[in-house]
C-alpha cells in the first residue's frame, strides 16, 4: 500500500519548491481549501489527510503508531521522503503545527521553513506554564466529543471503510467536509489534548513563523508568544482573525502572511 | 365554518417557538435569542444580546465550535444535530441538541450564524447510557476474547497432554511388562537382578515423567509451582545434582566452578531439579566431545546460576518456543523427555522471582538463572552474628 494512498496525498500547482499543508483535529485536507490553491502558481503544493480523517485509508490506523504525535509526525516525514522534498515550506495547522516540528526534527533536510498557525506545545496548565485548560476540562472535551461522534459511527464508517475505492459513496452524508472516523477521532483528540511537546521546540532548526489568532481559546497569546520564545530561528504574527481557524475565517490574511514570510 | 385565526403573528411564532432560536455575529456575539431560549437559561430576553456564544457554553463546548462546528459551518453552511451544553445563568447545564445555519449575502459576506436548539435533558441522558453501555459491551467483550483465547491454549495444552501420555507412558511401561514377562524364565539370580534393574529405571522414568506432568498441571493449569523455602546453602544442593548426571553420563565431561558464599534463600529440592534439567539438556544436545560447564555465583543482591555447553546455536525460531510446554527440539530420539524440563525450569526461577535467560551462539549455548538472594523478601535470612 502506498504511502499516497494512505495519506490521500494531493499534489497541485507548477513551483519548483513544495509547500506541504497539514491539518488540525476535527478537520481534513479542505480545511485548506480557501489558502493552498493561491500558492500553487510558485508552488507545488501536496495536502493529505492524516490516517484516521478525509479520504484516508482508515484500514492503515494502527493504534499502537497513533497513540503519540510522533507516529503522525513519522507519517508526514514518510510523506516528504517519498516525494523526494528538499528545503520545503510546512504549513500546519493547530495540532499539525507540533507534529511539523516533530517531523522537522526527526528529518531537518525536509523542511527548510516552518508555518505554525495557532500552534500549541501543550493544552493543559503545569506549574509556571500556562496552556488554557485544566486536565479536569480536557477530560470533559473528550468525553463530550464522544457524544457528538455517536451518530457519525453507523452512518459513515462502513460506507467509506467497505468501499475505500469509491468514496463518492460517502458523499451523500450530511457533512461531506472534515470527516472523520469517530473511534480514531476519539483516540486522536486524546493524543492531541495530552500531548506534551514543549521540549521539542528548542530542537528546531528550521525558520519559523508562528501565526496567532487575536482571540482563540484553543491556543492563547500566550501560547503562541511560548512556541516564538523557545523555537531559536522564529518569529510571530498576531493576525486580526479570531477564532482558532484563520485559514477558514481569514484565508486572505493568513495567505498574505505566508507569502512574506516565504 | 372555520373560526380559529390562523398563526400567522411570525414575531410570536419566533419569540415563543417549541424551540430555542439564537442568532450570533460574525464576531461571536449574539444578535438576537428568543424568549423561549432565555426562559430555559434563566436570562431576561434582554439580557442575551451582547453576549457571547462562547459565555453561553462550558469549555468543551467551546472547543468543539472552534474545532468542528466553525469549520464545517465555513465549508457547507450548516451543521446539523450536535450535541451541546448549555449554561444557564445560576451555572446549572442545559443538555440539548442544535442545528446550525449561516445567513450569507448574495456577496457572500457572513450576516448571522442562526442557531436552533432542543431541549434535550433526557435524550442526551439516553445517549449518554449507549455511549457508556457501548463501551461496556466493548470491554466485556475484550475480556470475554481473551478468555477464549485462555481457554483454547488450555485445550491444546489438554489435548498435548493426552498425546503425550498415550505415547510416551507406553515405551516404559511395555519395558516393564516385558520385564515381567521375562522374570519367571529368568534362569539365573543375576539374570533376574538385571530384568528387576532394568524394571527399576523404567519405574523411574515412568515417575519421573509423571512428576513433570504434575508440575505442569501445578504451573500452568493451577496458581504456579509452590514452594517450600529455606536459607540454603547451596553448593553441595548443586554438587550433588553434578554428580548424579555425571554417573549417568560416565563419558561426558562437566566442569563446575562454584562461588556461592552467602545462603540463598530459595526451595533446595526444585532449585536442584531446575540444575538437572538445564544439565540434562546441556547434555543431550551439546557437542558430545567438548565439556558442559556448570557456574554458580552469588552477587550483592542475586544468586546466578548457568549451564553452558558448546554445539550449534539454537535457531531464532525455536528460541521463541523453548520454554513452552512439549516443546522438543528437532532431533528428538526415544530417550527424549516430554519436553518440560525447561518449561519446569522456568516456572521454578519465576516462583522465585527470577527468570532464565538464554545466550546462545556458534560458540556456546547458555541458559542462566537470574534470582534475588533473599527469594521475594517475604523472609529474610538471619544475619550472620
Amino acid at each position: 500500500m502506498s504511502i499516497e494512498f494512505r495519506n490521500n496525498v494531493q499534489v497541485r500547482g507548477r513551483g519548483e519548491r513544495a509547500m506541504m499543508f497539514a491539518h488540525g483535529f476535527g478537520c481534513d485536507q479542505n480545511m485548506w481549501r480557501f489558502v493552498a490553491p493561491a500558492f500553487e502558481s510558485d508552488f507545488s503544493t501536496v495536502l493529505f489527510d492524516h490516517v484516521g480523517a478525509g479520504r484516508s485509508d482508515l484500514t492503515a490506523y494502527d493504534r499502537q503508531r497513533y497513540s503519540k504525535l510522533s507516529g503522525y509526525a513519522d507519517d508526514v516525514v514518510e510523506i516528504g521522503q517519498a516525494l523526494g522534498l528538499k528545503g520545503a515550506v510546512f504549513v500546519g495547522h493547530s495540532v499539525s503545527a507540533m507534529i511539523g516540528v516533530l517531523a522537522a526534527v526527526k528529518d531537518p533536510t525536509l523542511f527548510e521553513s516552518l508555518i505554525l498557525v495557532a500552534p500549541s506545545p501543550r493544552y493543559i496548565d503545569d506549574g509556571d506554564y500556562f496552556g488554557g485548560f485544566s486536565a479536569q476540562q480536557i477530560e470533559e472535551l473528550l468525553s463530550f466529543l464522544e457524544e457528538n461522534h455517536m451518530g457519525w459511527s453507523a452512518q459513515m464508517a462502513p460506507a467509506i471503510m467497505g468501499n475505500p475505492e469509491r468514496p463518492e459513496l460517502g458523499e451523500e452524508l450530511t457533512n461531506s467536509f472534515c470527516r472523520t472516523d469517530p473511534a480514531i477521532a476519539k483516540e486522536f483528540a486524546r493524543v492531541t489534548f495530552l500531548s506534551d511537546n514543549r521540549a521539542d521546540l528548542a530542537r528546531v532548526k528550521a525558520r519559523t513563523l508562528i501565526l496567532q489568532c487575536s482571540e482563540d481559546i484553543i491556543a492563547g497569546q500566550q501560547v503562541g508568544a511560548y512556541v516564538q520564545r523557545n523555537i531559536p530561528n522564529s518569529k510571530m504574527v498576531v493576525l486580526k482573525a479570531t477564532g482558532h481557524c484563520p485559514n477558514l475565517s481569514a484565508p486572505d490574511e493568513v495567505v498574505a502572511a505566508i507569502r512574506d514570510f516565504v | 365554518m372555520n373560526n380559529h385565526p390562523a398563526d400567522s403573528d411570525f414575531e410570536d411564532l419566533y419569540e415563543n417557538a417549541p424551540c430555542g432560536y439564537l442568532s450570533v455575529r460574525p464576531d461571536g456575539k449574539i444578535d438576537r435569542a428568543n424568549r423561549t431560549l432565555a426562559g430555559w437559561m434563566g436570562y431576561q430576553p434582554d439580557d442575551l444580546p451582547g453576549m457571547r456564544l462562547s459565555d453561553l457554553l462550558n469549555m468543551a463546548g467551546r472547543i468543539f465550535l472552534e474545532t468542528h462546528v466553525a469549520p464545517l459551518l465555513r465549508m457547507q453552511g450548516f451543521f446539523d444535530e450536535f450535541a451541546l451544553d448549555l449554561l444557564t445563568k445560576t451555572g446549572t447545564r442545559l443538555p440539548a441538541i442544535a442545528n446550525a445555519r449561516e445567513r450569507r449575502t448574495d456577496a457572500d459576506a457572513l450576516l448571522f450564524t442562526r442557531l436552533t436548539i432542543m431541549r434535550a435533558t433526557d435524550r442526551r441522558r439516553y445517549e449518554r447510557g449507549l455511549i457508556d453501555a457501548r463501551k461496556e459491551s466493548d470491554e466485556l467483550k475484550t475480556a470475554l476474547e481473551e478468555r477464549l483465547r485462555q481457554e483454547r491454549e488450555n485445550a491444546e495444552l489438554r489435548e498435548q497432554f493426552i498425546a503425550v501420555l498415550g505415547h510416551d507412558l507406553r515405551n516404559p511401561l511395555a519395558s516393564i511388562a516385558a520385564g515381567a514377562r521375562l522374570m519367571p524364565k529368568a534362569k539365573t539370580p543375576e539374570d533376574a537382578l538385571r530384568l528387576e534393574a532394568m524394571m527399576q529405571s523404567s519405574v523411574g522414568r515412568m515417575a519421573k515423567m509423571i512428576e513433570s506432568v504434575m508440575d505442569l498441571a501445578r504451573g500452568r493449569l493451577g496458581g504456579g509451582i509452590s514452594l517450600s523455602k529455606s536459607i540454603t546453602a547451596i553448593e553441595p544442593v548443586l554438587d550433588q545434582v553434578v554428580a548424579e548426571l555425571a554417573a549417568a553420563h560416565p563419558d561426558r565431561s562437566i566442569q563446575t566452578m562454584f562461588e556461592v558464599e552467602t545462603p540463598v534463600f530459595c526451595d533446595p529440592a526444585r532449585i536442584a531439579q531446575l540444575c538437572s534439567n538445564l544439565l540434562g539438556n546441556a547434555i543431550s544436545h551439546g557437542a558430545p566431545d567438548r565439556p558442559v560447564r556448570v557456574e554458580a555465583t552469588a552477587k550483592t543482591e542475586t544468586f546466578e546460576l548457568s549451564v553452558a555447553n558448546a554445539g550449534e546455536a539454537i535457531p531464532e525460531e525455536a528460541r521463541k518456543r523453548l520454554f513452552q510446554p512439549f516443546y522438543r527440539g528437532e532431533a528428538h530420539g526415544p530417550s527424549q523427555g516430554l519436553g518440560l524440563g525447561l518449561y519446569i525450569a522456568a516456572e521454578i526461577a519465576k516462583a522465585h522471582g527470577g527468570s532464565i535467560e538464554l545466550d546462545s551462539s556458534e560458540r556456546e549455548t547458555k541458559f542462566i538463572l537470574r534470582m534475588p538472594l533473599e527469594g521475594d523478601g517475604s523472609l529474610r535470612p538471619h544475619s550472620a552474628p
